[in-house]
């Protein structure tokens, strides 16, 4: 059945942004897995909307397409603040809280 | 019975907490207002609350309560504020009243350090209505709260007016009480849901005299014994019972004077009023099990703090193993859930309050003058200062028991009891105990007149011979001082005065099947728990 | 399959205008109203608005209490207000929830007022922020769908990540704001996986259609008895992120950096109002959504509830700052708070009593807590617990205030706390299975550990010297008065009269729609 495929390739993105978030160290990269498991949710949102028939799926879609917009536009805007007191953009070297 | 007089024991629990909140508008700077209000408040209460419970308290039904008031409180959980008092409690009641107002007048111009009389002051009126309102409490969830109210003054007594190492004490005290009180909770609890009539409906209450009523039955014996086991944790460590006590000796040398003879004149006696009130009437059939574990503690405690004291080199920690060892005949009383026992136990709460609060008034007296209390540098108090000296003397006296003396009624009629246990509890481990026990009074005389030649008798030491501040008691000391005395041997001249108030309630509280006899007890079909064991059968 | 019948055309969806119930909408229309209204005033008046700002957000909580009250006055007569098919209910729990959150918003507004003015920060902003924050936990509070939950919990989160970053120079706030920034937006996205999963097993949003396919097979419609391996991942990712919305254990560990980087009205804000949005959510899921489900997320919480409690109270032992300290132990109230939800299959009223009893007295003590904490590193400048040392010696009235708000927060009576925790004994009690039992054993030992470091503190306030014998007073502005009386006064009356607040937050299951 299709709806197998669209949920398989949902799943491996899900995983590999978890993956990226987990490891990567460049706040960069770290925001596009995050985007990744977004759009695995989108996938998985639309795959079963159609599956079941109702257009409930598609608009949960847009909804996350636009919070994660915001949420991104944040996300930069967090790094660029740093990168201007830190001049660098690795997470690994914003750790000065501790205890 | 009297139904206008509802709102006395309402007046009585709270009108220290409204003198204290009085107290907290008033600027920290006018020390002698505040004494004058704390004096007022304990002291009115003390005279105002006395007469009036002497006159109208109804001595001829002292085993039922009395001053009844019940109104709704916490409606979801169905718990409701009802306060009540009765024989058993009377006594306590009377107690805290006295005690109160005796501290207030002993610290009257020697706080200790960091001075602050005002603070001072509302902790003792604080803990005036947790003491009183944990007597006077028949609701379970009220008790609990009662009972941790007394907690917090306590622990600022402790932590703030302390000697060196109060930090520790204080928080210890807190834990291990804190501990209990939680399991304690725990078993409320599952009182309130496991409680069924023999229809099987659910009893829903927190009231101590409907689940006393109810008495334990339906319920599985593992329940029971939890339960009971629970509550054991929180009575027994504010008793403190063996091996519970080690918070006792840390808190009673740390604390400031005052602060002791609280503890050990009141605070101490939660913990055993708590089994006599709420734990052996609601659970007699799980009391029965934990019988002998807890007569066991019971001696343990009595010859271990025995001997702790002779191990001591401080006065005070001293005393404070001899609480241990005296509240262990108390324990043992309770234990053999007869009246004849629990009624000695009443009797012992009252005289270890008043014998153990001289002793530590005194100690606290010796501590201002030497500025230490260690036993080996001590000595000489009655070269130096005599009044002092034979008043220490009096009271090592009443407390080892001497005939005569309040101590004695506490703790003979204790071992005296163990030799007939109530039904289902074992006569051979009970008179066991009974023979510990009364070695442990001998190594009490032991200890105490040890204490009393090492300091009162002798010469000075060479330190203090000379010291200009060594002083006979003033007549702030005397006036705390002196009722205590004499209740001491009033008491122990008519010990009938508390034995027969308290008679009626003990037998009401515990249940027939404990204390009925031959055809009596044949009549009653009484579960397998209670039946007879016959010294060496 | 036939992909052309999910498309929406227009003959098969026509739009139908839904019915809104503008006197159920008005506490979030004010709400929007008053955000808007602040942004505005500042792009007219510029500088000229700053001193402004903070009375008119207050204001703006305070006018939005009244649709409220005249809610809350009408619901014994309509009952629950029904909105959008479900999607939007207004009942009981989100009447008194939605109380709380505008109630503690008022609060910290007021811990705000100086500290923002005084520092060097953006005013008008940071008070349109924090009304959108709020603005999103008040629409939480009624949000029965998958949807709404989402966007109400990214209406609440964005701004706050915004708040932690606010002291734009300070490294340790950037830090806090990136960690808080991070892993918020890692949960949601679990969450929105989840969420995902669970509309596909359903085909629906709305919670009470969630839980009744959950319950049934979709196919033959036949009762499950157990789950299928789906929608059990399903509800342990959605629980999962909200389980760092709360900072449950083991997903804590960004609150300790994040409570102690960002500026400290707003650490009271996520400790408190952001942390309760995420149980109400926790709450509306499971005993709407999941309700059918016992078998799956009872496990898991009583899981997250433990590990929250041991955790974090063994981690707050050895804290020497005191923000720091409050976050763990913040971690171990959680673990107190997700207690009843591990046997809530069992005894549903009573569990989400005690959980509403708890949120609303653990915002009164913990924000008084931060009350105070500010207060008292206006003279320190610093959050060490050293700082408290001596508070007593020349500040009486703080070290009163902050010993009530130790002692409730451990629990002691008569004070706000203990009743709190009582009622969690008495729902995890109720159920009585095994399980429930040991969970009750671990609250009580945890009560006690935790006693251990609140008494700590309150030692130090009372018995200890100040640093350098300090002993110039502290001067307290008058806001700040004010937000530490109102606290002071809801913790003791929640602990003495505990009747009567339980009257309000004994609530029913929460209406479905």
């Amino acid at each position: 059945m299709l709806l197998n495929q669209f949920l398989l390739l949902a799943a491996v993105l899900f995983c590999l942004g978890v993956y990226g978030v987990i490891t990567r160290k460049n706040g960069v990269m770290v925001l596009m897995s995050i985007e990744m498991i977004l759009n695995a949710v989108n996938i998985n949102l639309v795959a079963f909307g159609a599956f079941n028939g109702t257009p409930i799926g598609s608009v949960f879609a847009l909804f996350v397409i636009a919070v994660a917009a915001a949420e991104v536009g944040i996300g930069l805007a967090i790094v660029l603040l740093i990168y201007r007191n830190k001049k660098s953009i690795d997470f690994s070297e914003v750790d000065i809280l501790k205890g | 019975m009297n139904y206008d007089n509802d709102w006395f024991l309402s007046v009585l629990t709270f009108t220290p907490l409204v003198g204290a909140l009085v107290m907290m508008l008033i600027p920290k700077a006018d020390e002698a207002f505040h004494k004058a209000i704390a004096l007022a408040v304990s002291g009115g209460l003390f005279l105002f609350g006395t007469f009036y419970l002497l006159t109208e308290f109804d001595f001829d039904n002292s085993g039922e309560m009395q001053f009844n008031f019940d109104t709704n409180w916490i409606s979801v959980i169905n718990s409701r504020y009802i306060v009540g008092i009765d024989g058993m409690a009377l006594p306590l009641v009377l107690l805290t009243l006295l005690v109160v107002p005796l501290c207030v007048i002993y610290s009257w111009n020697h706080f200790p350090e960091p001075a602050n009389p005002k603070a001072m002051l509302i902790l003792i009126l604080i803990l005036e209505t947790g003491m009183i309102g944990t007597f006077v409490a028949e609701d379970l969830i009220l008790f609990f709260v009662f009972f941790e109210v007394v907690l917090l003054p306590m622990f600022f007594m402790i932590a703030v007016w302390g000697g060196p190492d109060r930090r520790y004490a204080s928080l210890k005290f807190f834990l291990y009480t804190l501990f209990g009180s939680a399991l304690m909770i725990l078993a409320f609890l599952s009182l309130f849901f496991l409680a069924e009539d023999s229809a099987g409906n659910s009893l829903r209450t927190f009231d101590i005299q409907a689940l006393t009523e109810w008495g334990g039955a339906n319920l599985t014996r593992t329940a029971g014994l939890l339960i009971f086991g629970g509550m054991f944790m929180g009575f027994g460590i504010k008793v403190p019972m063996f091996p519970f006590h080690t918070w006792l000796p840390d808190a009673h040398t740390q604390a400031p004077t005052v602060g002791s003879v609280i503890l050990a004149a009141v605070l101490l006696k939660l913990g055993t009023y708590g089994f006599i009130r709420i734990a052996i009437p609601i659970l007699p059939q799980a009391a029965v099990v934990w019988a002998p574990w807890i007569g066991l503690l019971a001696v343990i405690g009595i010859i271990y703090g025995a001997l702790g004291c002779l191990a001591q080199t401080d006065m005070k920690r001293l005393i404070a193993f001899s609480s241990v060892s005296h509240m262990g005949f108390v324990m043992l009383g309770i234990a053999t859930l007869t009246t004849f026992g629990i009624n000695a136990a009443v009797f012992g709460m009252v005289a270890h309050g008043l014998i153990t609060g001289i002793l530590f008034f005194v100690a606290g007296s010796v501590k201002d003058r030497y500025h230490t209390l260690e036993i080996k540098r001590l000595g000489g108090l009655l070269i130096q200062a005599p009044r002092m000296g034979w008043i220490l003397g009096f009271a090592t006296m009443a407390s080892l028991g001497l005939p005569g003396l309040a101590g004695f009624w506490g703790e003979f009629p204790a071992i005296l009891a163990a030799y007939n246990p109530a039904n289902g509890v074992s006569e051979t481990i009970f008179r066991t105990y009974m023979v510990i026990a009364a070695v442990g009074t001998v190594l009490a005389a032991g200890y105490l007149l040890w204490l009393l030649q090492r300091t009162a008798f002798g010469e000075p030491s060479e330190e203090f011979a000379n010291d200009p501040e060594i002083v006979d008691a003033n007549k702030f000391e005397y006036v705390a001082w002196a009722p205590m005395l004499v209740l001491i041997v009033v008491l122990g001249i008519f010990p009938n005065l508390i034995f027969k108030t308290s008679d009626a309630a003990v037998e009401k509280s515990l249940h027939p099947c404990l204390i009925a006899e031959g055809d009596d007890l044949a009549a009653l079909d009484c579960p397998a728990v209670f039946d007879v064991e016959v010294a060496g059968g | 399959m036939d992909f052309s019948a999910a498309l929406p055309v227009a003959d098969v969806v026509a739009f139908n205008r839904p019915a809104i119930d503008w006197h159920a909408a008005s506490p979030e229309l004010i709400l929007l109203g008053f955000g808007a209204l602040l942004t505005l005033v500042d792009v007219i008046f510029l500088d000229r608005a700053k001193q402004y700002t903070a009375a008119l957000a207050g204001i703006g909580l305070l006018v939005t209490m009244v649709p409220i009250l005249t809610l809350a006055n009408d619901m014994s007569e309509t009952g629950p207000r029904v909105m959008f098919d479900g999607a939007y209910v207004i009942d009981e729990f989100s009447l008194i929830m939605k109380a709380i959150f505008i109630l503690s918003g008022y609060v910290v507004i007021l811990l705000s007022t100086n500290y923002i003015a005084e520092g060097d920060y953006w005013e008008s902003e940071y008070y349109g922020l924090m009304l959108s924050a709020i603005l999103g936990m008040v629409v939480m509070a009624s949000s029965r769908d998958l949807i709404s939950i989402f966007v109400a919990f990214e209406l609440l989160s964005i701004p706050s990540y915004m708040l932690a970053t606010w002291k734009k120079r300070s490294l340790e706030s950037n830090e806090a704001g990136l960690k808080y920034y991070l892993m918020g937006v890692f949960a949601s996205a679990i969450m929105l996986y989840g969420m995902s999963l669970l509309f596909g097993a359903s085909g629906e949003t709305i919670l009470t259609k969630v839980n009744a396919s959950l319950s049934s097979d979709p196919l033959t419609g036949e009762s499950l008895s157990s789950s299928t391996p789906v929608l059990t991942l399903a509800v342990i990712f959605v629980i999962v992120g909200f389980a760092f919305k709360v900072s449950a254990a083991p997903f804590h560990n960004w609150a300790p950096d994040t409570y102690s980087g960002a500026p400290i009205p707003v650490t009271a804000f996520l400790a408190v109002a952001s942390k309760i949005a995420g149980f109400v959510a926790l709450v509306q899921l499971v005993f709407v959504g999941f309700y059918a489900r016992a078998d799956v997320f009872q496990p898991l919480m009583w899981i997250l509830a433990a590990a929250s409690m041991i955790i974090g109270n063994l981690i707050a032992l050895r804290q020497t700052d005191i923000v720091r300290l409050m976050a763990y132990s913040g971690v171990a109230q959680a673990g107190f708070i997700l207690a009843p939800l591990a046997v809530a299959g069992d005894v549903g009223d009573q569990a989400l009593a005690s959980i509403v009893s708890y949120l609303a007295i653990y915002a009164a003590m913990n924000l008084g807590a931060f009350a105070v904490i500010l207060a008292a590193a206006r003279k320190t400048g610093s959050t060490s617990i050293e700082s408290m040392n001596g508070l007593f010696s020349y500040a009486p009235g703080l070290a009163v205030a902050m010993t009530i708000f130790m002692f409730a927060l451990a629990g002691i009576p008569p004070l706000g706390g203990w009743f709190a925790k009582f009622q969690i004994f008495f729902a995890v009690v109720e159920q009585g299975g095994t399980w429930a039992i040991i969970l009750g054993v671990l609250l009580a030992v945890n009560s006690v550990i935790a006693l251990y470091y609140y008494a700590s503190v309150a030692r130090r306030i009372w018995a200890d010297q100040a640093p350098d014998g300090d002993l110039t007073p502290i001067r307290i502005p008058p806001s700040l008065g004010a937000a530490l009386v109102l606290t002071v006064v809801a913790t003791l009356v929640f602990g003495f009269l505990p009747g009567a607040v339980s009257q309000f937050t004994d609530v029913g299951l929460i209406a479905g729609g």
